[in-house]
């Protein structure tokens, strides 16, 4: 089942250590700064947190052999400042740290959204949305823990190699017994790391997947309704969310067992350090502040080490989450342009030469098509559904790489422009209208922020009078709710024609774009349609034959290949394809059909 | 069947399930419903041993300073012969209190991960059983924020926050009570102290970090959504060139949430307990001392004394984020009861009509504004028509159409009027009962992103034989089968990989599937070229004979065979009949049909005549 998928994506790639690290580093050094600030706070307070038992050793220490009160007074004094300097500490720490990590975590995001944007939309034919977003949104959280990681164990080392130090210099037998800790935690650590990494990237993916299920059905809802269906999604997304609690506890089981594994080694030295420290003071050859000290160390060591030690693995999680944003990062485009030529304006010529097209291997929609189109031409292309034809917009515009042939653009290939200026030239209403969760006006000044309310007005007016906006609750400024759901589909498509008139492109494409609009309110439009599509290059998809019978010529496709074109006379006349779908289909429902109809009766 | 337990009285559900055991305490605080998955089922014996557990290993810690205590105590004394019983007692206790904890950890993640299961489960139900109303006016992108990512604060509320919370009061009090026993009693006035200071400093603290863990919660729900959004736009961003105004857009979102981090850091710096502890572990060093000066306390004491006190880092660290766990996942159940507990209009009313359609639909005088919209979309409408009659409903754009298919689905519920099917108002049936006898091929055809096979049989379970034939019937079949993996094929986000005409068969086949006893089409073939409509349409007329149909279309080709034709106009009908009926005697209806073509025939001349 589609939604069960904890495999990889498509675009998932597997990055060594080194080159996460690199690029990570990237984005940790623009902070470079507050990072250093951070380290050195937290040094210093590593400093001070060993100093701190090696106060009380002193003291105990004074204590054990005779009184002097004034030494203990200072230490008390010297204990308080340093215990007190570890609020301020934290308060440097946490205003940098933070803003380290927001900036990180945004420029990531931000990164990631900005690369998305510029995928082709064969991306987006493959990759569920709701999947993306997770990466973006979600996994971009883990990354900003890495550089918490990282802070941490870079205090842990100093703590570490101070205190090791004092050990060392205090007794070398203790601190020898003490070392066994080191090697302990690590291969602890390193048990742990690669079933850690495992198990983060499934439970990332398992949290996608409910993310993926759970954005498809409430977009869906409406069919769940109509069907009755509503227990099998809640069926599917019950797998789903169960998989997810699967995945996921394991994860925690597994990353939950580490810490308290290291608290059996942690007990074992500590039994080892008190057995042989006694044995040594017994001996003499150890002060009771010192062995203290050695004990202290054991708890206070414990969990430096530990960090020291599992870095690696905690670290794990945050490289499979930045191994994910970066995969969908580094996706190569299949749209590749090899030239940035800027076209002024395009007379629009538009020539399509052998053209060989599949979306998915082995299946061609087009093969060797060739068509070439005047400046200023109109066209129609009809032809049975899934002949080819939006596909055909959707190369004009530059949406899907071909695979061989070409299409020339007033005679330099398509390939050579520069993508923005080249599609801010084409105008296309798309078969399925997008409209943003925003207000009427917003959706038509979408491709030209500049227009002001009167051209607004005026493209709404080309496409048959704006008489039903005023209807609605506020006019150009209601809301029209995500993908205009607010509106009847006839509505949404005006609002997407406004939109393109306004945007008044060089070639103008026209796909579907008043196929749910009645006939009435099409005749209205056709007179301002006539007018844009005269002396610019258009092309328009059509079902409806009633709307194309104007243009200058009529192209029928059929599974790709032209198989009649001309205009309206010339194919009734020819009696081929066309006629006869016209003949059969369009005729009876003319005015002369009627009145014929009329006549018998 | 309990009904009682599938809704109370005052919830209207579209969809529910047989048990709801949370029903009763979404309408109480978020904390209540929280505490209320918290002691669901199982959970109870878990909690009870995680408690257990945790006290435990917080008691064998704090023994175990007592016993190295006395361990140097005994050192000091010159006691040899203790020393390997003492030693012997660390390492048990050292290994007893890991031990518990793995099993404490276990099991609090289980608890933790059901929890997240759970409310998901119960907030996505809950939705599912929201009307149509309701989901109109949602956002996907934060919807998917709080079912994903507010439920999953939930999980981290048990696992580490709660815990974390048990384990500090634990390692507060007993400690506390160790002193007592073993040590001079006063010993515990410094640490009460700092206990009682500790907690008005957090009390302050937490109300700081209040505002901003729920400004955190929504922001990130509009980083959802305006991602999401653009993503669904992506064709239209792409060709209007737009990709620079998106990025912004995001940007600013994604800049909202980072301040709020910011803030959030600000609040915790200045994180006062950690202030009160390093005072407390001074006063207190210094107090040991000048008992140990009055003799009334030992060096080993004063070690285990110290390490008692120790345990209080634990609980005034962990605090400061702990909090802020507590707080965001207290705004992110916030922001889950908020969506379930808004009222919804229709109920599925489980104890209603379950019988077989015939087929005959009256209207009588509907009404209808949609909820929270003040002008009525449709006024006074009345028709009738018989089993297996043909209803055609035309009209301009926006006029209603749709709007009044949607109400005969109880999609939304008349506001005057009633809708009588078999001459039983629509409302007495059993919602599921009408709904599966009922299909409706909605204009913006909607498909999900699984294979071909599983969106046909999207409203029933078929065999494969009958998708075939509905696919068949459709006119669907032959270009399923030119799939390089047929009706396996994955289609992609609704449907996305397939054609506007391949869209709306696949639609068509997933209603003739259910073999519905009404048949509603919302201008269902106006992607698809006339010759395969026309086929389509033989083949819904050959199937089923006594079908009652309901067409929304603009082709004439399909209106003539209509046995009603009603025609709307701005929500009202202006004239009702057959086509022969109406092209004499309704200028609405000419004007919708006729006009257009006198016009275009007319045009079409003038060119041909200047050409
Ligand atoms: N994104 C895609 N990925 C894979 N295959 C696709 C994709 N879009 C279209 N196809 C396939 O390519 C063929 C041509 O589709 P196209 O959308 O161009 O048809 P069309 O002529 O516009 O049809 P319609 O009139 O139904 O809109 C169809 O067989 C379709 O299944
Ligand atoms: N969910 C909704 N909430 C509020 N108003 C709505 C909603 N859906 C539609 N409307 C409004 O109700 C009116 C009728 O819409 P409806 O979709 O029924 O028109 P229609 O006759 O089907 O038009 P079309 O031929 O364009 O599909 C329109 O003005 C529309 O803006
Ligand atoms: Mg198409
Ligand atoms: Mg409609």
């Amino acid at each position: 089942m589609a939604f069960i998928g904890l495999d990889a994506e498509k675009y998932d790639r597997k990055y060594n250590d080194i080159d996460l690290f690199k690029r990570i580093y990237k984005y940790f050094r623009i902070y470079k700064r507050k990072i250093m600030i951070v380290v050195l706070l937290l040094t210093i307070a590593s400093l001070i947190e060993s100093f701190l038992p090696i106060l009380i050793t002193l003291a105990l220490n004074s204590l054990q052999t005779g009184l002097n009160t004034q030494y203990l007074v200072t230490i008390i004094i010297i204990s308080l400042f340093f215990n007190a300097s570890s609020f301020i500490i934290n308060y440097f720490q946490q205003i940098n740290i933070s803003k380290a990590i927001g900036n990180v975590i945004l420029d990531i995001r931000k990164e990631a959204n900005d690369s998305i944007l510029e995928h082709d939309l064969s991306f987006f034919d493959k990759n569920p949305s709701g999947k993306i977003v997770s990466r973006i949104n979600t996994d971009s959280q883990e990354f900003g823990r890495a550089l918490e990681l990282f802070m941490e164990v870079l205090s842990s080392v100093f703590i570490v190699i101070f205190y090791t130090f004092i050990m060392f210099f205090l007794n070398l037998f203790l601190s020898l017994i003490f070392m066994i800790m080191i090697p302990a935690f690590f291969i602890v650590a390193i048990l742990f790391m690669k079933a850690a990494r495992r198990r983060t990237l499934l439970g990332q993916r398992a949290t996608a997947s409910v993310n993926a299920f759970v954005k498809e059905t409430y977009s869906g809802i409406q069919i769940a309704k109509t069907f009755s269906q509503e227990k099998k999604l809640f069926n599917r997304f019950d797998q789903v969310n169960q998989q997810s609690y699967k995945v996921n506890l394991k994860r925690a089981f597994l990353l939950n067992t580490i810490f308290p594994s290291l608290g059996f080694i942690q007990a074992f030295v500590l039994t080892l350090i008190i057995y042989f420290g006694g044995i040594s003071f017994f001996e003499g050859s150890i002060p009771i502040g010192s062995l203290n000290l050695f004990i202290q160390g054991s708890w206070l060591l414990t969990f430096p080490i530990f960090s020291i030690a599992s870095f690696w693995p905690q670290l794990q999680a945050g490289l499979a989450s930045a191994e994910r944003i970066f995969s969908l990062i580094d996706t190569n485009p299949k749209v590749i342009q090899i030239d940035n030529i800027k076209p002024k304006n395009f007379k629009g010529k538009i020539e399509f030469k052998d053209l060989t097209f599949e979306y998915e291997d082995n299946k061609k929609v087009f093969e060797n098509f060739s068509l070439s189109i005047e400046p200023g031409e109109s066209i129609a292309i009809v032809g049975h559904t899934g002949a080819g034809k939006s596909s055909l917009a959707n190369l004009i515009t530059r949406f899907y790489e071909f695979q061989s042939g070409d299409i020339l653009v007033d005679g330099l290939s398509i390939r050579k422009y520069d993508l923005s200026e080249y599609r801010k030239k084409i105008g296309i209403i798309s078969q399925t209208p997008f409209l943003w969760g925003d207000t009427i006006e917003n959706n038509i000044r979408y491709c030209c922020k500049n227009a002001s309310e009167t051209d607004i007005l005026d493209s709404l007016e080309k496409t048959g009078g704006s008489e039903w906006i005023d209807d609605l609750p506020n006019g150009l400024e209601t809301n029209i709710r995500e993908r205009g759901t607010l509106l009847s589909m006839g509505q949404r498509q005006l609002i997407v024609l406004a939109r393109v008139l306004l945007e008044n492109p060089s070639i103008l494409i026209l796909d579907e774009a008043t196929a749910s609009i009645d006939p009435f309110t099409e005749t209205k439009i056709q007179e301002a349609l006539e007018k844009v599509i005269k002396n610019r290059t258009s092309i328009i998809i059509a079902h409806r034959l009633s709307t194309i019978r104007h243009v200058d010529r009529i192209v029928v496709l059929k599974k790709g290949k032209i198989v009649e074109e001309g205009n309206h006379q010339f194919l009734m006349s020819k009696g081929g394809l066309y006629a006869k779908l016209y003949n059969t289909y369009f005729r009876h429902q003319s005015y002369e059909y009627l009145e014929k109809i009329k006549e018998l009766k | 069947m309990s009904n009682l337990k599938r809704s109370n009285n005052n919830t209207k559900v579209e969809f529910s399930i047989e048990n709801d055991p949370f029903i009763n305490f979404r309408d109480k605080s978020p904390s209540r419903w929280i505490l209320a998955h918290i002691l669901n089922g199982s959970n109870k014996t878990n909690i009870c041993i995680v408690l257990i557990t945790t006290i435990i290993a917080a008691m064998l810690s704090s023994t175990l300073m007592i016993i190295v205590g006395e361990t140097i105590n005994d050192l000091l004394l010159g006691k040899e012969s203790a020393l390997l019983i003492n030693i012997l007692l660390i390492l048990i206790i050292g290994i007893g209190a890991p031990l518990m904890r793995i099993g404490n950890f276990m099991l609090r993640e289980v608890i933790a991960q059901r929890i997240e299961r759970d409310t998901r489960k119960e907030f996505y139900l809950n939705l599912l059983g929201k009307s149509q109303s309701f989901h109109d006016q949602q956002k996907i992108g934060d919807l998917m924020a709080r079912t994903t990512n507010d439920v999953r604060m939930l999980n981290y509320l048990i696992s580490p926050a709660l815990s974390l919370i048990i384990e500090s009061f634990t390692s507060l009090i007993i400690p506390l009570g160790y002193i007592v026993i073993f040590y001079p009693p006063e010993l515990v006035i410094i640490p009460l102290i700092f206990i009682f200071t500790f907690i008005v400093a957090l009390r302050d603290y937490i109300k700081k970090i209040g505002p901003i863990t729920e400004k955190l919660r929504g922001d990130f729900g509009e980083m959802n959504i305006v991602l999401n959004e653009s993503i669904s736009g992506i064709t239209l961003i792409k060709s209007t060139v737009q990709e620079a105004r998106e990025k912004h857009k995001y940007l600013m979102t994604i800049k909202g949430y980072r301040d709020a981090f910011v803030e959030q850091g600000k609040v915790q710096a200045k994180y006062v307990p950690i202030l009160l502890l390093a005072l407390m572990n001074t006063v207190s060093l210094a107090h040991a001392i000048i008992l140990f000066l009055n003799n009334s306390m030992t060096i080993g004491q004063i070690i285990g004394y110290l390490g008692l006190l120790s345990e209080f880092r634990f609980p005034t660290f962990i605090s400061f984020f702990v909090f802020a766990i507590i707080k965001l996942a207290g705004a992110g159940a916030k922001r889950l009861l908020e969506l379930m507990n808004k009222k919804t209009e229709i109920d599925e009313n489980l104890e209603g009509e379950s019988r077989k359609i015939i087929g005959n639909i009256e209207f009588e005088n509907v009404s209808f504004y949609y909820p929270g919209f003040k002008n009525r979309v449709l006024q006074n409408i009345s028709f009738k028509i018989k089993q297996g009659q043909t209803l055609a409903i035309v009209g301009t754009t926006g006029s209603g159409k749709t709007t009044l298919t949607k109400l005969i689905t109880r999609l939304y519920d008349v506001s005057e009027g009633r809708i009588l099917i078999d001459n039983i108002d629509i409302r007495k049936y059993i919602l599921k009962s009408l709904r599966s006898q009922v299909s409706y091929i909605e204009q913006d055809v909607f498909l999900f992103s699984n294979s071909i096979i599983d969106n046909i049989s999207f409203g029933k379970k078929a065999s494969f034989e009958e998708v075939r034939n509905a696919a068949i019937l459709a006119q669907a079949h032959d270009f399923i089968s030119s799939l390089p993996k047929s009706y396996d094929s994955e289609i992609g986000e609704r449907g996305i990989q397939l054609s506007g005409g391949e869209r709306q068969r696949i639609a068509l086949a997933r209603a003739f599937l259910v073999n519905p006893r009404i048949l509603i089409l919302d201008d269902s073939t106006s992607a698809i070229d006339s010759k395969t409509e026309d086929e389509i349409q033989k083949a819904i007329n050959k199937i089923e004979e006594n079908r009652t149909t309901i067409i929304i279309t603009h082709r004439l080709s399909q209106i003539r065979w209509a046995d009603l034709i009603i025609v709307l106009k701005s929500g009202k009908v202006v004239a009702q009949g057959t086509h022969e009926y109406l092209i004499e005697n309704s200028p609405e209806y000419r004007k919708i049909f006729i006009k257009k073509f006198d016009l275009e025939e007319d045009k079409l001349i003038t060119r041909s005549g200047r050409k």
